[in-house]
C-alpha cells in the first residue's frame, strides 16, 4: 500500500504557506463589481414599502437586485429531496429574521454599495417576534413561517413530528424500577470560518455562469442557484473547492445564489463578501435545541426504554433542519442500546436566523443531553457510571433506533480509553469487555429481540 | 506615498487612511494578507513593517510610508521556501490555509528574533492568531522545529513528537 499509514505531505501545503492557494476573495477579474446587502434590521416585521430608485440613481451604482428580479423566490435547501421550499431568497412582503437579505446591490466599489444600500426606502411595520420554541405551539403565538406555519408539518406527506416507535414501550415503563426525566437546552453556536461567506459570479460570453464558491456542498449549491434562476444546471459552472474553513457553516448557499443574479443582470463579474459582523449575525449557525428525556431503567443497570421529546429551533426557514432531526432521531439513544423507545421531534421556525450544520448536524447537542442524562441514571442507581455505561454500551448486531444492526461500535473500547486516559478504576470484568456481539450473561431478555441477527424488527 | 513590498518599490495611489490591507489586496494585488476580521481581532492580514509583524487591517497607510513590508509571497517560494514554511508544511501545520499567511508571516518574525522553541513563548508569539481548523498543536509544533533548526523534509509529514499527543493546556497524554 502506499497511502495507508504512510506520512504523505499536504498536497496543498505548498500553495498555503507561500501565498499562491486562490480562496474566492483573491480571484481578480477586470471589471468587477463589488456587492453589498441590505438586511433586515428587525426580528420580524411587515414591509410595508420599497423603493429603489435613490439607490439606483447613485453614480457607480450598476444594480439593485430585489424580489420581483428573482425568477423563482421561494425555494428550499431541501426542494431537490422532496421538502416543500419556504425560503425567499429576497424578502418580499414580510422580513422573518434580523439580518435577512432584502435587496442586493452591485456597484464599482463596495463603500458604494454599502451607501446605496441605506439609501433604499424600505418601510416597516414591526411584529410581535417569537424566540422561545416552547411558545410555538400556543394559539396566540406569532406565525413565523408562509409555507408550514410554527413548525414544520410534512413529515411522510402530513406528519407534524418526526417519529420513532420501537419495541412496546408500555412494557418497558411498567417493568421499569426506576424512572429517571431530564430537560436539557444546547445554545446556538456561529462556526465563525476565517474566511466569511463570499462569491464571485462571472457572466460568460456565452451566456453561460462561472461561480467561484466556498461553498462545502457543491451540488446543493449549484440546485439551489439553478432553482431559484430558473437555469439548467449546463448553464452553470461551480468552481469551488478551496475553503476557507467552513464547519458545517458554508453547507447553506449563503452568497452563491443572489451573486449570480447580479451578474446577470449588470453582465459584470461580481463579488460579493459578507463582513464578520454579518457572517456573525447573519449566517447560518447551529440550532438550539430543547431536549427531555425519560428513561425506564431497572435496578441492575439496564435501561428497559426511552421516551424522548425533542424541538428544534430551526430559526426562520427550514433550510437543512428536516434532514437535521431525522438525523437526530436516528441518534437518540447515542453510542448505548436501548431496546423499547418512544422519540418525537418537531422542527420549530423562530425569528431566528436559519439554522444549519456544524460538526454533527443534530447530533452534537444531543450527545451533551444523553451523556449527562447517563450519569444522571447511573448516580440514581447508585452504579459505577463506567459499568452503567459499558454494560448498555452498543455492541455488535444491537440495532439502532432506526433498526440498522451495528456492524462494528467502538463504545466500549472507547469507554474502556476514556478509563486508561482518565486514570479511573475499571474491575477485571468490564476491562475484559468487548464489542462482540452479546453473550448469555450480556444478553437480558429485554435485549433479545432486538438483535439484528434475530430479526425481531 | 511610497513602500517597498516585498523588496520592490512601489508608488501607491491609494487615500492615506487606506488600511495597508486594502492597499496590499485591492491596489497592489497581493492577495495572501486576508480579510479575516478587519478589526484586528484574527490576525489572518499580518504582514512584516520594517521587520515588526503588525495587523494590516489595523494599519492605515499613511502610518507606514516609506516603510519596508514583507508578506508570505516574500518569505520565500515553491523552489526556495523559507525554514518556517517548509516546517508549516513538514508538520501539517496549515489545514485550510486561511490563516497561515498571518501565521507564517508571526512565525518568522518569531524565529528571526532568535524565538526558542519553547511552546509557552511560541503561545505568546502567535497570540491573537485565531485558527479555527488545526487545534493550534500542529502550529506549535511547526514554529518550535523551525526555532530548533530541525531538518525538515517536504515531502513527508512528521510524527507528533514522541508520538505523544500535546494538548493546548500543556498536558501530555
Amino acid at each position: 500500500m502506499k497511502v495507508v499509514g504512510a506520512r504523505l505531505p499536504r498536497y496543498d501545503g505548498v500553495g498555503h504557506v507561500t501565498g499562491r492557494t486562490t480562496y474566492v476573495d483573491d480571484v481578480r477579474l477586470p471589471g468587477m463589481l463589488h456587492a453589498a446587502a441590505l438586511r433586515s434590521p428587525h426580528h420580524h416585521a411587515r414591509i410595508t414599502h420599497l423603493d429603489t430608485s435613490a439607490a439606483e440613481a447613485m453614480a457607480g451604482v450598476h444594480a439593485v437586485i430585489t424580489h420581483a428580479d428573482v425568477p423563482l423566490l421561494v425555494y428550499g435547501h431541501l426542494s431537490g429531496g422532496g421538502i416543500p421550499g419556504d425560503e425567499p431568497l429576497l424578502a418580499k412582503d414580510h422580513a422573518r429574521y434580523r439580518g435577512q437579505p432584502i435587496a442586493l446591490v452591485a456597484a464599482d466599489t463596495v463603500d458604494i454599495a454599502r451607501a446605496a444600500c441605506a439609501a433604499i426606502d424600505v418601510g416597516y411595520e414591526e411584529l410581535p417576534a417569537l424566540f422561545d420554541v416552547r411558545l410555538a405551539f400556543d394559539d396566540d403565538a406569532p406565525v413565523v413561517n408562509d409555507a408550514f406555519g410554527n413548525w414544520y408539518d410534512q413529515y411522510e406527506g402530513n406528519l407534524d413530528v418526526r417519529q420513532i416507535r420501537k419495541g412496546d414501550i408500555e412494557a418497558a415503563f411498567d417493568a421499569a424500577d426506576l424512572i429517571v426525566s431530564g430537560v436539557y437546552r444546547t445554545q446556538s453556536q456561529e462556526q465563525v470560518p476565517l474566511e466569511t461567506q463570499v462569491c464571485v459570479a462571472v457572466p460568460e460570453p456565452d451566456g453561460r455562469l462561472t461561480i467561484h464558491t466556498c461553498t462545502q456542498a457543491m451540488y446543493f449549491s449549484l440546485g439551489v442557484v439553478c432553482s431559484h434562476l430558473q437555469l439548467p444546471m449546463s448553464q452553470v459552472k461551480m468552481v469551488g473547492g478551496t475553503v476557507g474553513g467552513g464547519f458545517g457553516g458554508k453547507v447553506d448557499t449563503a452568497s452563491d445564489t443572489l451573486t449570480a443574479l447580479a451578474a446577470q443582470k449588470t453582465e459584470r463579474p461580481v463579488k460579493w463578501r459578507w463582513t464578520r459582523e454579518e457572517e456573525m449575525l447573519a449566517s447560518g449557525n447551529r440550532g438550539p435545541w430543547h431536549m427531555e428525556i425519560i428513561d425506564a431503567v431497572s435496578r441492575d443497570g439496564w435501561i428497559l426504554g426511552r421516551k424522548m421529546l425533542t424541538i428544534h429551533d430551526a430559526g426562520a426557514y427550514g433550510r437543512f433542519s428536516v434532514y437535521g432531526v431525522t438525523k437526530h432521531s436516528f441518534h437518540h439513544t447515542g453510542a448505548y442500546t436501548i431496546p423499547n423507545l418512544h422519540f418525537d421531534g418537531y422542527v420549530v421556525f423562530t425569528n431566528r436566523i436559519p439554522t444549519t450544520a456544524m460538526r454533527g448536524y443534530g447530533i452534537t447537542g444531543l450527545s451533551t443531553a444523553i451523556e449527562v442524562h447517563a450519569e444522571r441514571v447511573a448516580r440514581e442507581l447508585g452504579m459505577d457510571p463506567y459499568e452503567f455505561r459499558l454494560k448498555n454500551a452498543n455492541r455488535v448486531n444491537d440495532t439502532s433506533p432506526n433498526r440498522i444492526p451495528y456492524e462494528d461500535p467502538s463504545t466500549v473500547e472507547v469507554l474502556q480509553s476514556l478509563a486508561s486516559a482518565t486514570g479511573s478504576e475499571l474491575s477485571d470484568d468490564l476491562r475484559a469487555m468487548t464489542r462482540d456481539q452479546r453473550s448469555a450473561d450480556m444478553l437480558p431478555d429485554h435485549l433479545a429481540a432486538q438483535i439484528g441477527s434475530g430479526g425481531g424488527h | 506615498m511610497e513602500l517597498t513590498v516585498n523588496s520592490v518599490s512601489c508608488t501607491v495611489q491609494s487615500p492615506p487612511l487606506t488600511s495597508l490591507l486594502n492597499v496590499l489586496r485591492e491596489e497592489l494585488d497581493i492577495t495572501s494578507p486576508k480579510a479575516g476580521c478587519e478589526s484586528g481581532g484574527c490576525g489572518a492580514c499580518t504582514v512584516l513593517v520594517d521587520g515588526q509583524p503588525r495587523r494590516s487591517c489595523l494599519t492605515a497607510l499613511c502610518t507606514v510610508d516609506g516603510a519596508a513590508v514583507v508578506t508570505v509571497e516574500g518569505l520565500g517560494t515553491p523552489e526556495d521556501l523559507s525554514r518556517v514554511q517548509q516546517a508549516f508544511i513538514h508538520h501539517y501545520a496549515a489545514q485550510c490555509g486561511f490563516c497561515s499567511d498571518g501565521m507564517v508571516v508571526a512565525a518568522t518574525a518569531y524565529v528571526n528574533a532568535g524565538g526558542s522553541d519553547d511552546t509557552d513563548a511560541i503561545r505568546e508569539a502567535l497570540a491573537g492568531h485565531f485558527c479555527r481548523c488545526t487545534g493550534y498543536v500542529k502550529i506549535l509544533e511547526a514554529v518550535a522545529a523551525a526555532a530548533r533548526g530541525d531538518e525538515l523534509d517536504i515531502d513527508s509529514t512528521a510524527s507528533s513528537a514522541n508520538n505523544t499527543y500535546v494538548t493546548i493546556a500543556g498536558a501530555e497524554s
